[in-house]
């Protein structure tokens, strides 16, 4: 008896929530998001017609579109130069120390923050170790040339005279550039970790002090295994950008160094010098294309991976 | 429960007069204290130590910015100058015009970027945020696909020049990449969708509101946080931004601060060719600093973050850490 009530209840409900919705007049919804949607398609739905570039043989005179068709010969041609190779290689070197690397340094300046978070003077490192991320790369370059340059407080100071000249000497960039990556963004990537560290129940930590548990083993039982999926998703994000690189790390902080090339050159730094100083079309389009295709792929996968791990903190 | 049970257990111990595992616990939670401490003060010099290489280029770059032009030739760029001097600043104010110039650009993409950006932003979030909004599914994925897959810099680059036509204008520094990015939108999404219950906007309706009358009155006076971090975002974004600069303007006037001092990296002699020549006429007599200028042009377009961040870093952090979960 109670229950066909309650159905009719539900159905009565339902029907009338299906008569409100149909009374929602959708044009004044459509115009708000009219903006967004053409810009979108300006921004970045034709761009992702323009990888048909990448299979022609770019003529001015008929216009983009227009050229004729050269299929993959693109391809073949960037694919046959050394630049391919150092390009690809670097990109993936720098990316897993960065990943590998980044997410130890991230991790450690998360648990020191919060084991001091209750100090006054945290209020001010905090800020401090972000600070570097919020400045424009283009700083940071003139800042790494403050240390390194001809006139540099390396150089003049820590070598006294006997200078390096650090802008022609390709072996030292690896170690620069991820020295000067994790100054950059460590304290920034921290953020995230903070904030999961800080909202794990305290009184975990204080049953497992009575037990008698170290500081290392807290780390090790409890911080570690509840923020596991947070350190899973971050990394798979990082894995799907495997192949993009900090375009200003590579280009500016080097100086856009000729010499330097064999170690830094990166996919994003060689589409932008061969779309703009070398002006080669082709050969910059192949290896934009070459990216984002590789990219896409890379983050369907991670996202198949991480539904498979825990479904909640998939993308998609 | 089994913890719980624990802390009883061991609380009922130790009050036990005389007992040996009453001593036995305090002298381990004694010791216990003392590490903690101790991992507490570890963390505490490691920190410092990380902040101070954290700040120290940037002493190092104010430093160089006021040494004395020959003693930065001489000794090279120290901690601690043995001569000071603000001559770098007294040319920059020399050449006030380029610098102010730049830094007008600046002000302004910023300014009308992060207004437009946050405009779009809102009014494209606030339908997908709408249950009874039939295509919102369809316009979530239209947005989120931007994440997913791209044309590349390339094909953006092509279609921005021959299509729109916006080399070496402003809107070359307005409206490429910043002007609405998917990321913002799905944080404005969750904030709508989590904190406006429906029953205010039923309610708004039963009284015959207007759509956009709902969306002006109630929707965007009850959104302030959130619009506050993503207009944090995109003016940080608008201010630090240079490759727009570098793809698309080569006319001077238009080089915003960031790009002008990317152009100055590459070529020092810029400044001399850019300055008007009545202004030449009357630095004729003063001889270019051109070592220790980098640094003062430098330090001057740090400037406004320097003093802006320590304002806005705790309300930055905390949409770091709403956004970072999701996307």
């Amino acid at each position: 008896m109670s229950s066909t009530h309650g159905i009719a209840k539900v159905t009565a409900r339902r029907r009338f929530i299906k008569r409100k919705t149909s009374r929602i007049n959708y044009v004044p919804l459509f115009i708000m998001m009219l903006p967004g949607v053409l810009y979108l398609f300006a921004n970045n739905y034709i761009p992702m017609f323009g990888i048909l570039i990448a299979f022609k043989k770019l003529d001015y005179s008929k216009g983009i579109f227009f050229s004729n068709w050269c299929g993959f010969e693109n391809f073949e041609y960037l694919f046959k130069t050394k630049d391919a190779f150092i390009m690809i290689r670097n990109t993936l070197c720098y990316n897993l120390i960065f990943i590998t690397l980044g997410l130890v340094v991230a991790l450690s300046i998360a648990i020191m923050m919060t084991e001091i978070g209750k100090k006054k003077i945290a209020k001010f490192i905090q800020p401090a170790i972000c600070f570097p991320n919020m400045i424009s790369i283009i700083i940071v370059a003139y800042l790494v040339y403050a240390f390194l340059g001809s006139n540099g407080y390396i150089n003049r100071t820590v070598l006294d005279g006997n200078g390096i000249k650090w802008y022609s000497e390709a072996k030292y960039w690896p170690f620069i550039l991820v020295i000067v990556n994790f100054w950059k963004s460590a304290g920034y990537s921290s953020i995230i970790y903070i904030a999961s560290i800080s909202g794990i129940d305290s009184s975990l930590y204080e049953a497992a002090k009575l037990d008698g548990a170290s500081k290392m083993q807290q780390i090790t039982k409890i911080t570690l295994p509840i923020i596991r999926p947070m350190i899973i998703l971050m990394l798979l994000l990082s894995v799907s950008k495997i192949f993009n690189s900090d375009f200003g790390l590579f280009l500016q902080v080097p100086m856009n160094s000729g010499m330097l090339f064999s170690t830094t050159q990166t996919i994003d730094t060689y589409v932008y010098r061969s779309l703009m100083e070398l002006n080669n079309i082709g050969m910059s389009s192949a290896a934009s294309v070459f990216q984002s295709v590789i990219g896409f792929i890379l983050v369907l996968l991670s996202n198949a991976f991480v539904r498979r791990i825990d479904n909640e903190s998939a993308l998609f | 429960m089994r913890i719980i049970k624990r802390i009883i257990r061991t609380a009922n111990l130790c009050c036990r007069p005389n007992s040996r595992v009453c001593g036995r616990m305090e002298i381990k939670m004694k010791t216990k204290k003392n590490s903690e401490k101790r991992f507490q003060n570890i963390s505490l010099v490691i920190m410092l130590i990380i902040t101070v290489f954290c700040i120290m280029p940037f002493i190092l770059m104010i430093a160089a910015s006021i040494t004395d032009e020959n003693v930065l030739i001489k000794e090279g760029y120290r901690f601690w100058p043995s001569k000071i001097s603000f001559g770098s600043y007294y040319y920059l104010w020399a050449k006030r015009e380029t610098i102010f110039g730049a830094y007008g650009i600046s002000i302004l993409v910023t300014a009308v970027g992060t207004f437009i950006n946050v405009a779009l932003t809102s009014l494209f979030a606030y339908p997908l945020s709408r249950q009874d909004f039939k295509y919102r599914n369809f316009f979530a994925f239209f947005i989120f696909f931007t994440i997913l897959f791209n044309g590349g810099m390339t094909a953006s680059y092509i279609v921005w020049t021959q299509i729109f036509h916006i080399k070496n204008s402003i809107w070359a520094l307005l409206v490429p990449n910043y002007l609405m990015g998917a990321f913002n939108v799905l944080l404005v999404r969750n904030y709508y969708m989590a904190s406006i219950p429906i029953s205010i906007l039923e309610a708004a309706r039963v009284d015959g509101a207007k759509e956009i009358g709902i969306y002006t009155r109630i929707i965007l006076p009850l959104s302030k946080p959130v619009i506050i971090t993503i207009s944090l975002f995109s003016g940080m974004a608008y201010w630090n931004d240079w490759t727009n600069g570098l793809y698309y303007i080569t006319n001077t006037k238009l080089y915003s601060i960031n790009v002008y001092l990317n152009k100055l990296m590459n070529n020092i002699a810029f400044l001399k060719s850019s300055s008007s020549i009545t202004e030449g006429a009357n630095l004729a007599g003063l001889d270019l600093p051109s070592v220790g200028i980098r640094m003062s042009i430098a330090v001057i377009a740090m400037l406004p973050v320097l003093i802006i961040f320590p304002m806005i870093q705790a309300q930055l952090i905390k949409g770091v850490v709403i956004g970072g979960v999701k996307g």
